[in-house]
């Protein structure tokens, strides 16, 4: 521009068909960037469930609660049908990396919620995410140096937590995840700072060979034609926050605990059931980050049950479920 | 009355546009104060302009009676000369009116809203100064890692103190319970280790039915260490 008034009268000219040009462009591109948005937030989140799974991924997260903050690495590869996955926790104590794979075909509960389709839970009732939640596009925004999709997912009512989203415009992926109470304060946030997405990932296969990798259990996995999971447990729930469902569910262990896990494909909660602890603990409310934990006694013809409730839902659901826990008839 | 109305809004605008007179602000401010309803407008009009900036928009709090509260409380300005009074009033009224439309700016996030959210994004400036939630009203700093367990209403009479059914104990505390709770049969590191199993499980199951992956794991980062509140209460 400086430049410009310098020169001839002829290359002025010439600037200015090119600056003529440049809008015209400019104008364009700006349309087909309009294009994008038209995806639909509901989309958006089953192009993510997508993403987390099926893409080759490795970056620094942080997690941030109350004004604590932790990082960690996360590597996420798929190889022959298969993901391995590594979590490296990078401050505080020395703790031992998480290697994990599971069968890239096996879906979830949860997957399954957040892709989008109904969960059965009986013959007349479905579950489905935009029932219990409203997805908001809240424009663009910038995580890890890459563009995202801002959406709020607001809880249609009191039993769950709301979220804000950073989803990845080009790959999906999520990039950042806020809790959000009822009052819109933040609870805890997870938020990569540096990823780098698809390739392969040689120094996965270095790092993770030789050290050892646990191999997720698959008995969880649905069908497409799924059907609701039914527990063989002696305990039932006779109160569920509408939407929930069970996702999983272990039988005794040999320290006689047994545990069952709800979503309603955003919120998790367990439920765990202790026939030897429950005289020598507590009954407490106890909270960690956004996670609470409710432990209750049952008293079970004479024996003392421990229950604890765990997730990061609001303390009054945790409440109602865990006095919600009797035996099946 | 209208007319006089009808003027002041016409301020507000100019106001607005940066555009008024410094006896208009002046005008203005003192009628805001007075007038919910021009207060309301001047919040519609902020509302409007940031939602064209695409700035941040926050519907439900409303600062400006706390400010106009503490402006009332400044001593008042005192002066000689009507002139000087008036210059002075008018820088005040200007710098007033600056805070106000700071606080209309940065207000976000924390607002509580019937909706729940109104801006996540990156204003997250909220978690270094993160007010417990209400159900939790233990410390935050003072303990920044590990279960903060809250006993339910079991506490005996023998200290007093015992008004609700429930208390937020830190911590720290709990230690100190058991001595008048005689029935106890638990110690707080087993009580904590239980929490923090539990815990741990719970994030397996998390990281494979939410949307998060693995990102879950990493609420584990601050259990099965010594925390900070074990650390202190080794000491003691």
């Amino acid at each position: 521009m400086v430049v410009s008034i310098t020169v001839d009268k002829t290359l002025r000219a010439t600037f200015n068909v090119l600056k003529q040009a440049a809008l015209v462009a400019a104008v364009l591109l700006h349309g087909s960037l309009f294009a994008e948005p038209m995806e639909s937030a509901q989309d958006l989140m089953e192009r993510m469930a997508k993403a987390s799974r099926e893409l080759n991924y490795t970056g620094v997260f942080t997690y941030e609660h109350r004004g604590n903050l932790a990082s960690a690495k996360l590597i996420h590869e798929v190889r022959d049908g298969k993901t391995y996955e590594r979590l490296l926790h990078m401050d505080g104590m020395q703790r031992d990396v998480v290697n994990r794979s599971d069968n890239l075909d096996c879906l979830r509960t949860g997957d399954m919620l957040l892709r989008g389709h109904a969960y059965k839970i009986n013959d007349e009732n479905y579950s489905r995410l935009q029932d219990f939640y409203e997805f908001h596009i809240k424009g663009d925004g910038r995580i890890a140096n890459r563009h995202v999709s801002m959406v709020h997912v607001l809880p249609k009512d009191k039993y769950r937590y709301g979220y804000v989203l950073a989803i990845d415009k080009q790959s999906g992926l999520m990039l950042q995840s806020v809790l959000m109470s009822h009052a819109g304060k933040p609870l805890e946030r997870f938020q990569f700072v540096d990823i780098s997405i698809g390739g392969a990932l040689s120094e996965m296969d270095s790092q993770m060979q030789g050290s050892e990798i646990d191999h997720i259990d698959q008995a969880d996995c649905l069908q497409l034609n799924r059907k609701m999971l039914s527990s063989q447990s002696m305990w039932q729930l006779n109160w569920l926050p509408p939407g929930f469902v069970l996702a999983s569910y272990q039988s005794p262990d040999a320290n006689g605990q047994e545990s069952m896990m709800f979503t309603d494909g955003l919120a998790v909660f367990s439920v765990f059931i202790d026939s030897v602890k429950g005289e020598a603990l507590p009954s407490v409310d106890a909270k960690l980050g956004a996670t609470v934990a409710v432990l209750t006694k049952a008293d079970i013809n004479g024996h003392q049950y421990a229950i604890c409730v765990v997730g990061e839902i609001p303390r009054g659901t945790a409440n109602q479920v865990a006095s919600a826990i009797g035996i099946s008839p | 009355m209208s007319d006089h109305k009808e003027r002041l809004e016409q301020s507000l605008s100019a106001l607005m546009d940066g555009e008024a007179t410094e006896m208009e602000t002046h005008r203005l401010l003192k009628a805001v104060a007075e007038d919910p309803k021009l207060r309301d407008r001047w919040k519609r009009y902020h509302m409007a302009s940031a939602t064209i900036k695409g700035d941040p928009v926050a519907t439900s709090v409303d600062y400006s009676v706390a400010i106009s509260a503490a402006i009332d409380q400044e001593p008042a300005h005192r002066s000689g000369g009507l002139a000087v009074f008036a210059g002075s009033a008018g820088r005040f009224a200007i710098a007033a009116s600056v805070a106000l439309v700071a606080v209309f700016g940065v207000q976000q996030l924390n607002t509580p809203s019937s909706n729940g959210l109104i801006n996540g994004g990156n204003g997250m400036s909220e978690f270094a100064s993160a007010q417990a939630p209400a159900e939790n009203t233990g410390p935050a700093i003072q303990f920044p890692s590990g279960f903060q367990p809250v006993i339910n209403a079991r506490t005996v009479s023998a200290g007093g103190n015992n008004k609700s059914s429930q208390r937020t104990i830190p911590v720290l505390e709990v230690q100190q319970v058991p001595q008048q709770q005689v029935k106890a049969q638990y110690s707080e590191a087993e009580l904590r280790a239980y929490l923090n199993n539990i815990m741990t499980k719970h994030s397996n199951h998390a990281a494979l039915n939410s949307n998060q992956g693995m990102l879950p794991f990493a609420r584990l980062s601050e259990i099965g260490g010594k925390s900070a509140g074990e650390a202190l209460s080794d000491k003691e």
